[in-house]
């Protein structure tokens, strides 16, 4: 048999190789198979191309899906070390210093990345993220109005982390944050859940009694089942010393749920819930005499 | 150490295939799919229909078709009751390659064949009938309903056609209701590597294409649509393939997104989430979301889908990985409670079908079968059975009993990865290719039955269960008219209260409240006209002499 060199070397670059990848998978890393399995070939990608700084950046990206921000930062600074000058770089070294709460170097990075791009609005919204984790709320504002009143397609996500800057900024601005709900139901729907809940919650640590009522009666013109909606709303007149209305209300609940099929009204939540309208009335009651 | 060595496999397999050949599995970029206008000249035909046209958002009244043409033309459609006469048009007059257009003032439960073009032209039909909707019946209704379920099919492979064609050939066989398939359930990663458009187009279009022309497909996001989708800002083309409901168009609770939102299909109400991007945080937008719509629907049966599944021990684990574990500990336990029937995930490239099962959001060796009690492991009697009518029998789900609800995680329609494939709250563990009808029917004793089957690539059905639900047509009746106790008669058609008062006793007053609480009418008679209230629930307080009570009445 004729020795073949070509066959011998890829013989033992594949030997290399299989050595290698066993070392890596020794590592406790074995979390999520396919990505594991990514970052192991990217590994290798990376041994036969030593200098690629593409490589480098590619498996920090798929570290950092992998929750492992150190290495995934290792290999960024490593792809920055060898060239790598993407704007791109920069707000992922931003993203993986914010996910590992190293907020002064997520700031400092997301800034190289706005001198690149200063209009991009999910790097915007980052600055602003960071900024607030570094109590700087003003600027945070700042850039968190600019990125709600210029982003295509905002989520009730965004408008609930604006209405926490805005409150954060200034704890008595309940008008302002309100004012942002309002934009957002403007935007997403006049219905979005998230929203419709935060103002509830707005109107009443603001004291808006009546306004407050009012969005209990949103909540239970607007759904389908509102037997839960009733209590919450009982619960919240008994608060405000307003017992007889409250009584009213859980009347109301506890037809709702007279009037639900059994297989709901055999769900634990509901059970739960006859138990706190039937503890409310008796406390109610005794209010009363 | 078997999970350790089972990854050590598959990677040294996956690396040996790099070292001797770096010949990865690519999909097939084949050609854009072209429609050409049947009937029409060739060289009339200047635009082309490049993808689709497809079905999406479909409610009892509305649907939304959308499809691409390689130049920027006029979007019409034309449908209609009958094939030869698709008298009615939607059209948008604007120029563009990605048509969207909404059909509304449809009829329920209806079928309409249509087709695509433009101002001058169709550029899209069949003459066989084979592009229609049916439109799903009113919310509520009680009819035979099948969806077929595709999780991680997205490697426009061979795999994946065998896996679609075993379906088509069960579907145009089937028992009954032949060759309808009422909705395509994606359950994520539909396109590998990152669903980028050309991706979807080689994993979704190409491949579904006679379907998607015929059933509204509906989708969760996978990780891979998620590498170029961004759910926090809505956009890359898993956003702009998909059309979803963000406010509750076809159901449900309005959740302002399409990266969860939720759909009404007959009795069945649907709850799609996003475990990918979103935070799944108890307290969060979509567990606050969540909670509403499945608190506010009274549907028959819940059903859920979303990518990361709540039990795998497949090419995922359940037990160790992040999203996995979240979703089960933050969600279930709130889904479950408020009766959620049925679990579709994908994620592990596996089929892996669980028991009857309650309260389980411990790791995989937790799990205890014998804990049949309430908040159990399994539910009722047969729980820990296989659930097949012919064999242990169908789980149960009775009125009285809320819980119970089968998971399964699915993700094997374009290929199959392994695992250790023992979760312990498994009925069925398989490493097979293949996907998922699900069928809800009548069981002729006033209840329903909802039967999963899994139908490999080879056409064989591997695995099948049923779930019965009895009852479900008994409704609550509400108080319309009559007798509503010892002290009140409500008599609709005179739109009287008649309130009985003890000789002893004197009546001193009358409050009616309305449906949110406001007073609406006093009076200090016995017999009190409330034939002019507005429809709706009235509480009507009585006061006399001796006592204080209240009744409900509902005005309809
Ligand atoms: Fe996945």
């Amino acid at each position: 048999m004729i020795f073949n060199k070509k066959g011998y070397l890829h013989f033992m670059f594949k030997r290399t190789l299989l050595i290698l990848l066993f070392l890596l998978l020794s590592m406790p890393m074995l979390a999520h198979g396919d990505l594991t399995i990514r970052i192991a070939e990217k590994t290798i990608e990376i041994s036969e191309d030593p200098n690629n700084f593409e490589l480098y950046y590619q498996r920090g990206l798929l570290y950092q899906q992998h929750m492992e921000f150190d290495y995934a930062l290792e290999d960024y600074l490593k792809s920055q070390f060898l060239g790598n000058t993407n704007k791109a770089l920069h707000y992922q070294i931003a993203e993986v210093h914010f996910l590992t709460a190293a907020y002064t170097e997520a700031l400092q990075s997301i800034e190289w990345y706005l001198e690149l791009d200063s209009k991009d609005l999910s790097a915007k919204k980052l600055q602003a993220q960071i900024l607030f984790q570094l109590q700087s709320h003003k600027k945070s504002l700042e850039g968190y109005r600019y990125v709600i009143h210029n982003m295509k397609d905002i989520r009730p996500e965004d408008v609930l982390e604006y209405c926490n800057i805005i409150l954060a900024e200034n704890n008595k601005n309940y008008k302002g944050a309100l004012e942002a709900v309002e934009y957002g139901l403007d935007q997403l729907g006049p219905h979005t859940i998230s929203l419709q809940l935060k103002k509830l919650d707005y109107l009443k640590d603001s004291g808006q009694t009546e306004k407050v009522l009012e969005q209990y009666n949103y909540f239970i013109l607007e759904y389908n089942r509102n037997e839960f909606w009733y209590y919450k709303k009982a619960k919240y007149l008994t608060e405000i010393n307003r017992p007889h209305e409250a009584f009213i209300s859980l009347k109301l609940a506890s037809v709702a749920i007279e009037q639900l099929n059994a297989k709901f009204k055999n769900m634990s939540p509901v059970i739960e819930l006859k138990e706190q309208i039937k503890s409310l009335e008796s406390s109610i009651n005794n209010q009363k005499s | 150490m078997i999970k350790k060595s089972t990854f050590l496999l598959a990677a040294l397999c996956s690396v040996v295939s790099i070292a001797q050949t770096y010949n990865v599995d690519l999909p097939n970029v084949s050609a854009v799919a072209v429609t050409n206008p049947v009937g029409l000249p060739q060289h009339s035909a200047s635009v082309t229909v490049v993808r689709g046209p497809y079905l999406q958002s479909g409610t009892p009244t509305s649907v939304v078709v959308k499809w691409r043409t390689d130049i920027p033309t006029q979007s019409v459609v034309h449908y209609g009751k009958t094939l030869k006469s698709l008298s009615k048009k939607a059209s948008n007059s604007a120029l563009t390659t990605e048509h969207e257009v909404a059909l509304s003032g449809l009829f329920p439960d209806t079928k309409y064949y249509f087709n695509v073009g433009n101002k001058s032209e169709v550029l899209s039909k069949s003459d066989s009938g084979e592009m229609y909707i049916i439109t799903p019946p009113t919310a509520g209704t009680k009819q035979f309903v099948r969806a077929w379920i595709l999780g991680d099919a997205g490697t426009a492979n061979n795999n994946q056609r065998e896996v679609r064609d075993a379906y088509y050939d069960y579907v145009e066989d089937a028992p009954q209701n032949k060759g309808k398939t009422d909705m395509m359930l994606f359950l994520g990663d539909n396109a590998y590597g990152s669903g980028t458009d050309e991706q979807y187009q080689n994993a979704l279009f190409d491949i579904y294409d006679d379907m998607l022309k015929k059933s509204v497909a509906w989708s969760c996001l996978g990780n891979h649509d998620g590498k170029s989708a961004d759910s926090a800002t809505q956009s890359g083309p898993y956003y702009d393939i998909f059309t979803f409901p963000t406010n509750a168009q076809a159901g449900g609770t309005a959740s302002g997104t399409e990266a969860y939102y939720s759909f009404d299909y007959a009795n069945i109400h649907f709850i799609i989430l996003d475990s990918h991007h979103t935070s799944r945080a108890v307290g969060g937008a979509m567990y606050n979301w969540t909670k509403a719509d499945i608190q506010n629907t009274k549907q028959d049966w819940i059903v859920t889908l979303f990518h990361h599944p709540i039990y795998t021990k497949g090419s995922h684990d359940s037990d160790t990985e992040d999203r996995l574990i979240e979703m089960r500990q933050n969600f279930m336990p709130m889904m479950e409670a408020n009766g959620v029937d049925l679990i579709l995930n994908g994620h592990s490239h596996s089929y892996e079908r669980s028991f009857f099962l309650n309260g389980h959001y411990g790791f995989a060796h937790t799990f205890n079968p014998d804990e049949i009690s309430e908040g159990g492991h399994t539910v009722g009697e047969n729980g820990h059975g296989d659930g097949k009518v012919d064999s242990n029998g169908a789980y149960q789900k009775t009125s009285a009993a809320a819980e119970g609800a089968v998971y399964i995680t699915t993700g094997s329609a374009g290929k199959i990865s392994g695992g250790d494939l023992n979760h312990q709250a498994m009925s069925v563990s398989l490493n097979q290719l293949g996907s998922c009808v699900m069928e809800v029917e009548d069981d002729g004793r006033g209840g329903q039955n909802l039967t999963v089957k899994f139908i490999r690539e080879n056409d064989d059905i591997e695995d099948y269960f049923t779930i019965n639900k009895s009852g479900i047509a008994l409704k609550a009746d509400s108080t319309a008219s009559g007798l509503i106790s010892g002290g009140l008669i409500y008599d609709a058609n005179k739109g009287e209260v008649k309130l009985k008062v003890d000789k002893n006793d004197r009546l001193k007053k009358v409050n009616i409240y309305n449906n949110i609480g406001e007073l609406v009418k006093k009076s200090r008679k016995e017999s009190i006209n409330v034939g002019k209230l507005p429809k709706g629930l009235y509480i009507i307080e009585v006061i006399t002499k001796n006592k204080g009570y209240t009744e409900s009445i509902t005005i309809e």
